[in-house]
């Protein structure tokens, strides 16, 4: 509820942004049977834009292709050599560097995480495979940083860049990661190259965003004592500047290093190079699901190992006694030349081998035995849920699904009903919530995949002008049009019918389990943990498990996404719900409010703004996973950016790619919109 | 924060009796020798475009700064500094005072070329500041000018040595040869054995000795001060006051110090420039600026400071009619002295006085020397 809606006499503008999405609605409702143009896009207005984004980029790729195979070929060279050092160099001898290297970091928690970390990646006998998926982060990473890097500096230099360079950075970062595959695929050929400069340009943002920081943040003063020292400005930069905001970039390192680890993973589905992504695809293909969850939790286990390592060199430095650094390199050297020429070859270790066929055949039974049980979980979730929201209840409810079928008396009930609602809420006080109620009944009464394509537009750009005035109504209207005229409209609705519903999952779920890891610190002990952990793993990962219990599928899709995108929620819930000011809690108590009075007074306005971050980041992961659950069974642009793929399909690839991040871009746009609206009202921003 | 009751604080440790070393120098009626900074007709107007408007305002408002001012706010800019003019004499502790926002910071970072001023020039012994190019701006940050900052300004990433040689380090002076030099300052500023912590590891009255130290480390002629000690409580920041006067009686910089603590201003200052509005409203010695403020302004600052405090002999004494002889065993005052101590040297030649109770019966007596010692603070 907007504040506006208090003010009984007066149309806010709330109430008038409803209205208006109300009546284009009703009136596309009502004239749809006449104007068939209103209700799906026609094809005959749409620009031939896939293939015209086709020619263009082709064109553009024949005129680099001689570039970007010289660039694949003189990259290939550090990749083999970074492949044959890492797999060739013995293993003792690689972990005990790490476990060193651990020491040196953080002591003896990192001792203990390098050492059992990847002790249990050798047992697996995944040994080569994760050597040749670390080799091309190691090539990957430094790329990044240095690009990253020079575009962070080059932008904190020249201010006019800044803006231009930000904003790049936004859309790169809600640009789908399959989307990158496909031009580089055509650009610079079949094989590993293409994931590794895939993982390059996708892991270098996050490093640039973390310099730009950084070095945005320095004191004033403390850039003045170095102007005022007679440093140059070369001296000031890297004397004082940089070394200041060490740690925010370090921070910018750490999340280089996890997003090329997932995107080398992602990439996988390139195939052709024996790595632990492509062992992973092959495994879950072959429904060898023990085998497929092994090789998942040696993913998961390196990108602890890298993200915790790497992680330190964000805090403040501790210094860990060097003489043990010393002797653990010397201890791994000495067992290195014990072991020479006697170890066997890595491939051949097969610790986990019954557990994976342990897993399997446990699985089996058990998807046997309660496989009635599971099929009800997703058909409920899929008949009472998903396809009422995709298709709306007219044509979901069926003798088959609800064991009766929707008749005509049933909608003008199914309104009676919602108006009812509505126009009681209207009557309280509540004008705004009562027309989105009969607005809502109206979406799932169509179903989002149906909606005409008027009353989307009309409706973002009211929601637009609401929350970010009329300018961002304009951005947000131009953008769908851009998705209408590209000819992408009904894949994209599939696309928001299938991460609204997960968003939607997300907010309800997420926001609870927030809101009692708020209230209760046993909860969030528990929770915390497994948070962590869930934004450790990379993406693909989150497959194996939904994969095991409910095959492919759009639920299974669904889960995915669910069980990615739930952690902002969770954790910007709980985050603004704990730090409300001391004062103002404490002006409540003295008032005498109760516990919940307070969370419902005090502390949930305070943290909306907050909440609403974690509800945007929530809608860009539900994107990003989106793209990956393609793999597993969902229509939409996902599905045509994974096709665009598997058919070098350029246009195809880059226009889906483009019009997912239309979608995360308005999606972001409007939530932030609505946070910046809330800080206002609460005075905490000018 | 509560700028007043600090202010009485500190107001009280103007009633010294020794006369503050940095006052010696520079009198009102001392006539100085040549002034090591000279700054005239300086503008520093924020917004777009602002020199050329403010060269259009000034050709059309005739140099008076009230009315161009007036132009430039009506065309959206901010004027933060007026048409600034004054001079800082040399080894001066030329003090400027003035509440948030009116324009001191600004000024000072005017000045050092920190920020750009609009028009206007700085002379530095016969030397345009303003028109320095940026290799000489560099040589002369490296050689002439230090500066101390409100919140320290100390790197985070280095330790206390290397942040003071760290303007040594700019000069390419070699590591044992700054070393050496930081640890005599380090020393200069009390902080002898600290050398290998780091910023973080410091209190704040620490951090801000770290950060005289650093300014001083080059030997520089001009020091500027923003606000040195704003961010301490108030017994650390006496404390660093009388050491930075001790400091200043060895050194003898030419000091341009920033503060908005009215006792501070008159603690420390040869001379005060009070700022309000971006303008310079009064110049003048500590006794000036409270005998003789120029408007209600000035005289509201001073109201809580009490006069005699600050005041001396030499500034309400009679030079013309028949002046009495001097009387060995009588009372005679200094030119230098303030007139609280003038009253109690007075006061000491008359009798003690009876006190009596209800009933008209003597109780007591008291000395009017004792009364007056009474009122005074203890000054240790």
């Amino acid at each position: 509820m907007t504040p506006e809606s208090m003010t009984p006499a007066s149309m806010t503008k709330g109430t008038l942004a409803a209205l208006i999405a109300l009546a284009t609605g009703a009136l596309c409702w009502a004239l749809s049977s006449t104007i068939p143009a209103l209700g799906n896009w026609p094809d005959a207005w749409t620009l031939p834009a896939v293939s015209w984004i086709g020619a263009g980029a082709e064109w553009l790729i024949d005129l680099l292709k001689p570039a970007g195979r010289l660039v694949a070929l003189v990259l290939g060279y550090p990749m083999e050599w970074a492949r044959m050092l890492f797999v060739s160099t013995p293993w003792p001898l690689l972990i005990g560097l790490v476990t060193a290297l651990g020491w040196h970091l953080g002591g003896w928690r990192m001792v203990a995480l390098g050492a059992l970390g990847l002790g249990f990646v050798v047992s697996t006998g995944y040994w080569t495979e994760s050597m040749n998926t670390l080799s091309l982060v190691a090539v990957s990473v430094p790329l990044a940083l240095l690009a990253g890097g020079g575009i962070g500096i080059a932008a904190n230099e020249f201010p006019r860049l800044k803006s231009a360079v930000q904003s790049v950075l936004d859309v790169m970062q809600t640009i789908p990661t399959f989307a990158y595959l496909t031009p580089l695929l055509v650009l610079f050929g079949f094989g590993p190259v293409v994931g590794l400069i895939a993982s390059a340009i996708y892991a270098a943002p996050p490093m640039a965003r973390n310099v730009i920081l950084g070095l945005e943040r320095v004191e004033p003063e403390i850039r003045e004592a170095a102007i005022m020292s007679g440093g140059t400005r070369f001296q000031q930069l890297f004397e004082v500047e940089i070394p200041s905001a060490a740690q925010q970039i370090f921070v910018g390192v750490n999340q280089c290093l996890m997003a090329a680890l997932s995107m080398v993973i992602i990439a996988a589905v390139i195939g052709g190079f024996n790595d632990i992504g492509w062992e992973v695809l092959l495994t879950m293909r072959k429904a060898q699901f023990g085998q497929a969850l092994l090789a998942g939790f040696v993913i998961v286990v390196f990108a602890i190992v890298i993200d915790r390592m790497s992680g330190v060199l964000a805090e403040p430095r501790r210094h860990f006694d060097s003489r043990i650094t010393y002797t653990l390199m010397a201890i791994a050297f000495l067992a290195t030349a014990i072991t020479w020429g006697r170890l066997p070859d890595p491939a051949t270790y097969d610790l986990f081998g019954s557990t994976a066929d342990f897993v399997d055949s446990t699985l089996g039974a058990f998807t046997a035995a309660n496989g009635a049980m599971l099929d009800s979980v997703k058909n409920g979730a899929m008949f009472y849920f998903l396809l009422p929201l995709r298709i709306g209840l007219d044509d979901s409810v069926l003798t088959f699904t609800w064991g009766f079928d929707w008749t005509k008396s049933m909608t003008a009930g199914w309104f009676i009903l919602a108006f009812a609602v509505g126009g009681w809420l209207a009557w309280r006080g509540h004008r705004v919530v009562g027309l989105m109620v009969i607005i809502a009944a109206g979406i799932l009464q169509t179903g989002v995949s149906q909606l005409p394509w008027p009353f989307v537009l009309v409706g973002i750009g009211v929601l637009g002008w609401v929350s970010g005035g009329r300018k961002l109504a304009l951005t947000v209207s131009f953008m769908l049009i851009a998705i209408f005229l590209m000819g992408l409209w009904e894949r994209a609705l599939l696309s928001l019918y299938l991460s609204g519903a997960a968003v939607f999952a997300c907010a309800v779920l997420g926001g609870a389990v927030g809101l009692l890891c708020a209230v209760n610190r046993t909860a969030w002990r528990v929770v915390q943990p497994i948070c962590d952990m869930l934004q450790t793993i990379p993406l693909f990962v989150f497959l194996i498990p939904v994969l095991m219990f409910f095959q492919i599928g759009e639920f299974s899709a669904f889960l995915a996404i669910i069980a990615y995108a739930i952690v902002p929620m969770i954790r910007y819930t709980r985050h603004g719900l704990t730090t409300t000011p001391d004062e103002m809690v404490e002006a409540a108590i003295s008032s005498g409010a109760t516990g919940w009075q307070i969370m419902r007074e005090v502390r949930f306005p305070y943290a909306l703004p907050t909440i609403l971050l974690g509800l945007n980041q929530t809608i860009l992961f539900a994107f990003a996973m989106l793209v990956i659950a393609a793999l597993i069974g969902t229509t939409g642009l996902g599905q045509s950016i994974y096709l665009a793929l598997g058919k070098a399909d350029v246009g195809l690839g880059i226009a889906a790619g483009i019009a997912m991040a239309i979608l995360a871009m308005i999606a972001d746009r409007l939530v932030q919109g609505f946070a910046d609206e809330q800080r206002k009202a609460l005075g905490l921003k000018t | 924060m509560d700028g007043r009751k600090r202010g009485d604080l500190e107001a009280c440790r103007g009633c010294c009796h020794k006369v503050t070393p940095g006052k010696t120098s520079a009198g009102a009626d001392h006539a100085p020798v040549a002034p090591a900074i000279v700054c005239k007709g300086l503008w520093k107007v924020f917004g777009d475009k602002g020199s050329q408007h403010l060269s259009s305002a000034l050709g059309q408002e005739e140099a008076d700064t009230e009315a161009v001012a007036a132009s430039l706010i009506d065309r959206g800019l901010i004027p933060a500094v007026r048409n600034a003019t004054f001079d800082v004499h040399a080894s001066e502790i030329f003090v400027i005072m003035g509440l948030s926002g009116s324009g001191k910071s600004t000024l000072v970072r005017c000045l050092s070329r920190l920020l750009e001023s609009t028009s206007g020039s700085v002379h530095l012994g016969g030397e345009d500041l303003l028109q320095a190019s940026p290799k000489r701006l560099i040589e002369l940050r490296r050689t002439k000018l230090g500066m101390v900052f409100q919140h320290f300004g100390l790197f985070p990433h280095m330790n206390v040595a290397d942040n003071v040689a760290f303007p040594l380090k700019m000069q390419g002076q070699g590591k044992n040869e700054r070393l050496q030099r930081a640890h005599e300052v380090v020393k200069l500023v009390g902080l002898e054995g600290r050398e290998d912590a780091y910023p973080r590891e410091l209190s704040g009255g620490q951090r801000q000795r770290v950060g005289i130290a650093r300014s001083l480390a080059a030997d520089p002629e001009v020091w500027f001060l923003d606000e040195p000690f704003s961010a301490l409580d108030p017994l650390i920041r006496r404390q660093l006051q009388d050491e930075f006067l001790d400091i200043q009686a060895r050194l003898k910089k030419s000091i341009v110090f920033i503060t908005h603590d009215i006792a501070e201003a008159l603690k420390l200052a040869d001379r005060i420039a009070i700022m309000r509005d971006g303008n310079i409203i009064q110049i003048g010695t500590p006794t000036e600026i409270v005998l003789n403020p120029v408007d209600d302004y000035v005289r509201e600052f001073s109201r809580d400071v009490a006069k005699g405090r600050h005041a001396t002999v030499a500034s309400i004494m009679k030079t013309n009619g028949k002046l009495p002889t001097l009387n060995k065993s009588g009372p005679a005052l200094n030119l230098g002295m303030t007139l609280d101590d003038a009253l109690a040297s007075c006061v000491s030649t008359y009798k003690p006085v009876p006190v009596v109770d209800g009933e008209g019966k003597v109780r007591g007596a008291v000395d009017p020397a004792d009364l007056t010692a009474a009122l005074q603070v203890d000054h240790s």
